[in-house]
């Protein structure tokens, strides 16, 4: 955390955009590294054996797709990641609610001037210095490790079905390779028998 | 009534026979015998034999 306070030559190094929001937001009141990590309660596990019920995706039952909406109201840690730790210094990077008129008031870095200074921080390895915020690493990380990596067909017991095309490749190929093989011998028969007047087998339309 | 005189000639398909899915099409008089031939494939890139498909699988 006191990186930038003990080495000086770090701070002339640093640019002046990270020097001017560090000298506004000093990190020792606002970093995250001196921010306070949420407790995890006990009710909010994670519950490991629900991946195994999941049906697979060929299910025909519309309801059973093995999508569950998460509950919006369980604990998640990387919201209470989220939440200001101390109300007469917020957190610049999240959004305030005015109790008394139940108003938000927008953060003071939008999501875009957010990211680029976690991308400027993280390029001077100094992003522990900054609060946090939706664009920082360690919440990033977080959810990910909540959510998983939302792609269909991923998961535990989850297939990707694929175009029609790709899962019939295979025996089509094979069909073709087989009907190669022999169709050497198949014209041989065919030029013996007078080149189709004797021929017995014709394909079906 | 009559009914309408049927047409000299027919349009035949000819499958190819590397089932490849690729077919010509090809008239031909309607008392003739089925068509067959080598032709080329474009799928297989090779001059494979081709067959006509006879509708119901019945040939004369």
């Amino acid at each position: 955390m006191s990186a930038a306070t003990t080495t000086p030559s770090l701070l002339s190094k640093l640019p002046p955009r990270l020097l001017n929001f560090f000298a506004r937001y000093p990190p020792q009141v606002y970093s995250s590294a001196v921010t306070p990590r949420p407790e995890v309660p006990e009710s909010a596990q994670p519950a490991v054996e629900a991946a195994e019920e999941l049906p697979s995706p060929y299910t025909p039952d519309r309801d059973a797709k093995g999508h569950q909406r998460p509950d919006p109201k369980a604990f998640s840690s990387s919201r209470a990641l989220l939440q200001h730790a101390d109300p007469k210094r917020p957190n610049p990077f999240l959004p305030v609610k005015n109790f008394r008129t139940g108003k938000w008031l927008s953060p003071r870095f939008g999501l875009r001037q957010q990211a680029d200074l976690v991308k400027l921080a993280i390029r001077y390895n100094v992003e522990e210095l900054l609060p946090l915020g939706p664009k920082s690493t360690e919440y990033k990380e977080t959810r990910r490790s909540e959510r998983g990596l939302a792609v269909k067909g991923t998961g535990i017991g989850q297939k990707v079905k694929g175009h029609k095309w790709e899962r019939t490749m295979e025996a089509r190929l094979e069909d073709r390779r087989k009907a190669m093989v022999e169709m050497p011998e198949m014209i041989r028969a065919w030029k013996q028998r007078g080149h189709g007047r004797g021929w017995k087998k014709w394909p079906k339309r | 009534m009559a009914k309408k005189a049927k047409s000299r000639t027919i349009s035949v398909r000819l499958i190819s026979m590397a089932m490849t899915g690729y077919f010509r099409t090809m008239i031909r008089p309607r008392v003739h015998r089925p068509l067959s031939m080598l032709k080329y494939d474009p799928v297989v890139k090779k001059k494979v034999l081709f067959l006509e498909a006879t509708k119901g699988g019945k040939a004369r």
